[in-house]
């Protein structure tokens, strides 16, 4: 052991000891003469069984890596030997090893690690190609330091290889031998190069993320399954680093180099944005000979091109293992075809625009994009799928708007939803009806839906114009009777007006029709607003009144509103239960 | 009542200086009557140091079992598993972290497999790091623990087949052991206790060169009637062991239950 404070050859100052390794110790020492640190690596004779042999395998060793120069590697600068200690004077690395970044912080961020792989291959390739090969056997976290300056230098170079070749009929544990490749542990041909990949690729593993491959389940698994953020080009170089046999992994560190170098365009993402430069280029190439000689080819080809694409995008788009992104995009691409069958591709992309997230709604976004849908709807072959669809984004706008708590008001969310419903209808009048209420659509619905959004327009226009405790005045035209009220539902007390005999039966209606919507489209932030004035059997009773009164009203349409406020009590009840629930 | 005969045999082998092997085998006398309790553990590391793992292991099971083994039990009798388990894996983790410590401040890094087996009236509970194995022997041979080897790991997987897995050059690289593993994970196997089974306990050097069917003839329960028969045929197993140019360390421990009267 060097004494701390000694002074080594005349030269170095021994300040204090900073590792230890499996035979050896470090120290930081003080080259006093040029004002320099180095570390001092002392091989320990006391823990050696044959010091004799190990220090002539030392020497021949330290000659060697006293030639090799590379800015990842530590340089040798002095071998000093005395009769019982073999001292190694290197360059004193600043930083710490990747282990403990790895022990404090877990997985690192993919762009380092990146880095990182390109500069230890770099510095393997280095090794590799020195003649003879040096072989580094013990790729590991621990063995690399990181600098303060981002970069790595590799490191424990020091000890001869003949520590390395450990005796493996001896029972072993999986973490003392590192991340022995297989052909390490013997009996499958030599280590060569091919080794230092395999350790490389469970290191880069190992550090991508945190998961150490020597603890259960001791496997190097797809690193995506850890976490699908990272890149699959990454996942594929680890999976091909780490193969069991040798002849199956990158077979020199030049080759593993130009993937590391090229990761990003093995990436799906990559190639798929690749394919879209393709697709856009090939596409204007068919125009370009769709005008050259598009009378003498028949359109039948060009839409079998196009459900051909469409077909590969949409099952691009359909696969749940793809991450929300880039089954967006493959689905919005395939809408995007134009292809006059996109049914599925338009509902898996509502399915998933509604399906992700916490509160099952749409964000702005996604409520941007459904937008972008509008424009390839026209072209969509069968008028009750096209009623279908409209009909399902007008309800999942309508959501949108009446659900979140922010936004709560559905009557927005009726007005916002009023033109997809209008196109609905529309398509559904030109549809098979019976067909298409098999598919869940809803003439009723719309109605009432499309009613609220009326409604809106009203309140709208009216801002500025109410006050609160107006009473209602005869004389008044019936649009401004019609905007006092609605305020007035919104206090609450509208009930006396349908039992008042002295209210004309048009304006009960209107009462009815409008105040229907109102308690059905009361939110909770509404409700509170209410205060004391709210319950729920009072709205429960309000929809009673209106329905007894409508059902003595023989006008026309006052039956239709009957339809309607039915309904929406039933629909209340029932979403009053889910919320008790 | 059962009763139980017990013997222990160890041997460093041919090819070693040092016998990294340690074993513990005790009766305790309780108010359910015997139960018995034994550890195996079979040291690696260069030098002299496997033995340090496995006789410290040894120690703090022994340690554990002196103090603890009165309250491992329920009401009836049987294993408190629950109890058990935790303090076993108490143990296993500090003792892997101060191998660990010892193993880092020498410049060596040694480990040690173990084996410990709780037998009481009624039951048994095993704990199992590494690649020594308990069996049970009765009509037949079975082994009871599961080794932690790449190669068992591979079997498992279907890689390997078991015959390939006896030649695999990596047969003795372990998934874990204490002291060199950054965290241990121990199986755990439980089972009854029947009259007239013999447990055994053996390192791996004891059963690579013996077959299943020389075991049974040696071991099984009608064969061994007393500690002395036990004892001498253990080391007759160990003998041809070594004549077969076994080069580990050997060792085997056996547990007869037997009813008393």
């Amino acid at each position: 052991m060097l004494k701390i404070g000694s002074l080594i050859d005349g030269k170095y100052r021994v300040l204090s000891e900073i590792g230890h390794g499996g035979m050896s110790v470090v120290y930081m020492a003080i080259n006093e003469k040029a004002n320099k640190t180095w570390a001092i690596k002392e091989v320990r004779k006391d823990g050696i069984k044959d010091f004799e042999v190990v220090r002539q395998g030392l020497i021949v060793e330290t000659e060697m890596l006293k030639r090799l120069s590379h800015p990842n590697l530590p340089s040798i600068v002095d071998v000093i030997e005395s009769d019982d200690t073999f001292l190694i004077v290197m360059d004193y690395i600043e930083g710490n090893p990747l282990s403990q970044s790895l022990e404090e912080f877990g997985a690192q961020p993919q762009d380092y690690v990146i880095d990182w792989a390109k500069q230890l291959c770099d510095v393997l390739e280095y090794l590799h190609t020195r003649t003879p090969a040096i072989i580094y056997r013990d790729m590991k976290p621990a063995n690399i330091m990181l600098k303060p300056d981002g970069n790595i230098t590799l490191i424990d170079f020091g000890t001869a290889r003949e520590f390395k070749e450990k005796n493996l009929a001896d029972t072993t544990c999986l973490g003392t031998v590192g991340y022995a490749a297989p052909e390490q542990f013997g009996g499958m041909g030599q280590t060569d190069a091919r080794t230092d990949i395999y350790c490389l690729g469970a290191t880069l593993y190992h550090l991508v993320t945190g998961c150490n491959p020597c603890e259960p389940p001791y496997e190097i698994l797809p690193i995506r399954s850890i976490n699908p953020q990272l890149s699959s080009g990454l996942e594929r170089i680890i999976i091909k680093c780490t193969q069991r046999n040798p002849d199956d992994r990158y077979q020199s560190c030049a080759e593993l180099m130009y993937a590391l170098d090229h990761y990003e365009e093995i990436d799906d993402k990559y190639r798929r944005e690749q394919k879209k430069k393709l697709r856009i280029f090939l596409s204007s190439v068919i125009m370009m000979f769709a005008a050259l000689i598009g009378a003498f080819i028949s359109i039948g080809v060009n839409n079998k091109q196009i459900e051909k694409k469409y077909k590969e995008l949409l099952s691009n788009g359909v696969r749940l293992s793809e991450s929300y992104e880039y089954r967006e995009e493959n689905l919005i691409s395939a809408i995007e075809t134009n292809y006059n069958e996109a049914y599925d591709a338009i509902d898996n992309l509502l399915e998933l625009y509604i399906g992700t997230g916490s509160d099952n709604l749409l964000s702005p976004q996604e409520f941007n994009n459904i937008k972008i849908i509008d424009s390839y709807i026209p072209s969509l072959k069968s008028n009750e799928e096209k009623a279908r669809i409209c009909y399902k984004i007008a309800c999942n706008i309508f959501q949108y708007y009446s659900n979140d708590g922010k936004e709560s008001n559905s009557i927005i969310g009726s007005d916002k939803a009023r033109q997809w419903f209008k196109n609905s209808k529309d398509y559904a009048a030109k549809s098979n009806m019976s067909l298409l209420e098999e598919k869940g659509y809803s003439q009723k619905n719309i109605d009432i839906l499309m009613n609220l959004g009326d409604f809106s327009e009203i309140l709208e226009n009216s801002k500025g114009l109410q006050e609160e405790n107006e009473r209602l005045d005869g004389e008044k035209n019936d649009k401004q009777n019609t905007i006092d009220t609605c305020w007035k539902y919104l206090s609450g007390g509208f009930l006396d007006d349908i039992k008042n005999p002295n209210v004309q039966p048009l304006y009960k209606r209107m009462i009815c029709k409008y105040g229907s919507f109102m308690l059905y489209s009361n939110t909770v932030s509404m409700q509170k607003s209410l205060g004391e004035n709210y319950s729920y059997e009072k709205v429960i009773m309000a929809y009673n009144e209106m329905i007894n009164y409508l059902k003595s009203d023989d006008n026309e349409q006052a039956k239709n509103i009957l339809e309607s406020v039915k309904i929406l009590k039933e629909q209340f009840e029932y979403a009053n239960r889910e919320s008790d629930a | 009542m059962l009763k139980f005969a017990v013997s222990g045999n160890t041997d460093v082998g041919i090819k070693k200086e040092t016998n990294q092997d340690s074993l513990l085998l005790r009766k305790y006398s309780t108010c359910f009557g015997e139960v018995v309790f034994a550890v195996l553990c079979d040291g690696m590391g260069g030098l002299a140091k496997g033995e340090v793992a496995s006789a410290s292991l040894i120690n703090a099971f022994r340690n554990w079992a002196d103090e603890n083994i009165m309250t491992s039990f329920t009401k009836d009798g049987g294993i408190n598993y629950e109890e058990v388990q935790m303090k076993w894996m108490t143990l296993i983790t500090s003792m892997n972290a101060k191998i660990k410590a010892y193993g880092r401040q020498n410049g060596v890094s040694l480990g040690t497999t173990v084996t410990a087996i709780l037998i009481s009236q009624k039951d048994y509970y095993i704990v199992n790091v590494g690649d020594t194995r308990a069996y049970i022997i009765s009509d037949a041979l079975y082994v009871l623990t599961e080794d932690q080897t790449l190669v068992e790991k591979e079997v498992r997987e279907g890689k390997l087949t078991p015959e390939q897995a006896e030649k695999d050059p990596r047969r003795s690289v372990l998934l874990q052991c204490v002291g060199a593993s950054e965290n241990v994970y121990p199986d755990f196997f439980y089972g009854e206790t029947m009259p007239d089974t013999v447990f055994m306990l053996c390192s791996d050097g004891f059963r690579h060169e013996v077959t299943a069917e020389e075991i049974f003839g040696a071991f099984n329960p009608s064969v061994l009637c007393d500690e002395q028969t036990m004892y001498s045929n253990a080391t007759c197993l160990i003998e041809a062991n070594k004549t077969r140019q076994e080069r580990d360390n050997i060792t085997v421990a056996l547990i007869r239950s037997y009813q008393e009267g």
